[in-house]
């Protein structure tokens, strides 16, 4: 009887096997800004499966502290999306103005989220998504990155040449102060902030007590967004006008390598396999970059792609509609 | 499938509006920019689909002919600047941020600003038939602001560049005072914040809709029956809306796209047949000048629209403001 039950667990087991396989092929999801949806990618087949239809304009998405939800700023729509990381399947809707950048601090506490067209920038309670506090500024909020202890968060300015530091803890004004021309990615790294100042061909090294640029890194023309990747040896930066992706080594900040993204490189995701998955905002394509080789796939997906999130652990996804 | 369009509209916008704005140190326009660019494409596609159908229908059985066709193209170059240039960017530019700011002020309050689709659940990614749903709502609201532009002394003064072409071809459709312009779209404006209209949703299907409103405006003897004409609105229909006879207040067929408007507020008329068009109370500037001279004498009669008005021996207002 033991040997028959063996037996059975055993043919479960192997029945069950390729579907295990089958069920790990990952999930991207990437944000079509002028398309009014998200495109769900099967990561293995890197193909665009099935589209969510969101209200009108989205542009930036963000996995919740707890990794349950992924919320999705649809901007012009002025409401949150929660979606199931796994599935793609709509949790709920919250009212939410001009929700454009957005991002959980490292300790979970607050969710900042920037209204670009509204000149505010808005933090709010994680836990109860409850409005803490709104922030006016002078213009334009475009991209943000917190200290890592959680205490502060610094916005770039877009339209101001301005980089703005929040102190989270009294929910004041830090600094404000000129970093560049039309400054875009925020990222900290290293006890500094880094800033590409999308109007030049650079980055600018920021110093997070005052605000004074200590540097400038050049990367090529339109420096637009920077990532750092997950071991954190190498910083990624994609330059607009110059259609570029540079690597930077973390260390020294120093050029690696150029490899041409044409189409608008904007943002980027990390695969497991060590790939970039990097959105082209002006192609309708996803880039899918070998950094060793310099060679990308693409996947096509819908109008101006721009945030995009990779779930490698989530069951190949269904082409069934998502509403 | 990718849209040709859209991979035109990032063509530009990579190859020309990029390094454009990048070297005049623009580049916070960058999303503006392909906005625009979107838009421009599909202007220009509409223009010249316009063009290959209407011109060969003109040629085909024309209205009326003319010796001297000068007129006509100051009205081209009002649908080029309308459909790729003006519009777009004010579409754009002016329109959807104000959109944005707006909205956010009703989400502050908890409330998501009305859309079709939250009202309606089911037209969520139902792409043709929300369309169709917004069509309809936008052309009922056309018909209100087209009415209302023959009624009011002042907005007429600026809505008589429209009637004052005597040559009325499909490049008509755009010819417009610019001030007239403005409140047209601050009208769509607050129609988009009322129901949450998406500009870049639905393009092919705006393409399909201009069409049809420059078509209605071609010198053509083109009518789509007796049940078509009251379905769509033919350029048979439109014309009598141009009739000389028809300039001013009293006016009928005020539609853009869809008579059932006319219809149901008592101003169609059908049994107009193809008629002579223009506004005879206008200066001839309005008819025949360059496209500054007609937008200045459009001004001057505004202004003058303010002025004390002159009473008939029949008691009804004159038009010639």
């Amino acid at each position: 009887m033991r040997r028959l039950i063996s037996l059975f667990l055993l043919l479960i087991l192997l029945g069950a096997a390729p579907r295990v396989a089958q069920a790990g092929g990952g999930i991207a999801f990437v944000i079509n800004s002028a398309g009014a949806s998200v495109s769900v990618v099967d990561m293995a087949t890197k193909q665009e499966v099935r589209r969510i239809p969101v209200l009108r304009e989205p542009h930036h998405l963000m996995l919740s502290p707890d990794g349950k939800s992924l919320l999705v700023g649809d901007t012009v729509g002025n409401e949150m999306l929660f979606l199931d990381p796994a599935t793609g399947a709509l949790q709920k809707r919250m009212p939410c103005a001009d929700p454009y950048q957005l991002g959980f601090s490292p300790d979970g506490k607050f969710l900042v989220v920037n209204g670009l067209a509204r000149n505010q920038v808005d933090v709010y309670d994680a836990a109860t998504m409850t409005l803490v506090k709104r922030f006016p500024v002078a213009k334009t909020p475009s991209h943000l990155d917190f200290s890592p202890d959680s205490k502060r968060v610094f916005v770039s300015l877009q339209d101001t040449d301005r980089l703005i530091a929040f102190d989270l803890t009294n929910m004041t004004v830090l600094w404000d102060k000129p970093v560049g021309k039309t400054p875009a990615g925020v990222l900290w790294h290293d006890g500094m902030i880094l800033v590409a100042d999308m109007g030049t061909d650079h980055l600018a090294k920021v110093d997070p007590k005052d605000g004074r640029v200590v540097a400038e890194i050049k990367t090529g023309r339109g420096a637009h967004n920077l990532f750092v990747s997950p071991d954190r040896k190498i910083i990624w930066v994609n330059n607009r006008a110059g259609g570029t992706t540079v690597s930077l080594d973390a260390k020294t900040l120093q050029p690696i390598r150029t490899y041409k993204i044409p189409g608008g490189p904007d943002d980027i995701a990390f695969a497991p396999d060590g790939k970039l998955w990097i959105t082209r905002r002006w192609a309708e394509k996803v880039a899918i970059l070998d950094p060793a080789t310099g060679e990308y796939d693409t996947v096509n997906v819908g109008r101006s792609p721009h945030g995009i999130f990779l779930n490698p652990n989530a069951p190949s996804p269904t082409p069934l509609a998502s509403r | 499938m990718q849209d040709p369009f859209d991979l035109t509209a990032g063509w530009l916008q990579e190859h020309l509006l990029i390094p454009l704005l990048y070297e005049t140190g623009l580049m916070n326009w960058e999303d503006v920019s392909y906005g625009w660019a979107l838009f421009a494409v599909y202007g220009a596609v509409q223009v010249a689909v316009t063009f290959a159908v209407c011109l060969p229908l003109e040629h085909w059985r024309p209205v009326e002919r003319w010796p001297d066709s000068k007129a006509v193209w100051v009205d081209a170059l009002y649908t080029v600047l309308s459909r790729v240039g003006i519009l777009p960017f004010v579409t754009y530019v002016v329109f959807y941020r104000a959109q944005v700011w707006a909205n956010g002020i009703l989400a502050d309050h908890g409330w998501v600003p009305p859309t079709l689709e939250r009202l309606f659940p089911f037209l969520m990614g139902q792409q043709v038939l929300t369309f169709v749903v917004y069509a309809i709502i936008l052309d009922f609201a056309e018909y209100w602001r087209h009415r209302l532009s023959h009624q009011f002394r002042w907005w007429w003064a600026l809505h008589s560049l429209h009637h004052a072409q005597r040559q009325m071809t499909f490049w008509s459709d755009d010819r417009n005072h610019l001030l007239d312009d403005v409140i047209a779209f601050v009208w769509f404006g607050v129609i988009a914040l009322l129901i949450g209209v998406p500009p870049l949703q639905f393009p092919l299907l705006v393409l399909v809709l201009r069409f049809l409103e420059s078509l209605s405006h071609a010198n053509v003897r083109l009518s789509f029956g007796w049940l078509g004409d009251r379905l769509l609105i033919s350029p048979r229909f439109h014309r009598a809306h141009h009739g000389v006879r028809a300039a001013g207040q009293r006016s009928c067929n005020y539609g853009a796209v869809f008579p059932w408007w006319d219809m149901m507020f008592g101003t169609a008329d059908f049994g107009r047949d193809y008629v002579q068009t223009g506004d005879p109370s206008g200066e001839e500037a309005l008819a025949t000048g360059t496209y500054v001279q007609q937008q200045w004498a459009g001004f001057r009669r505004f202004l003058r629209s303010f002025r004390r008005r002159p009473a008939t021996r029949t008691g009804r207002v004159a038009r010639g403001v």
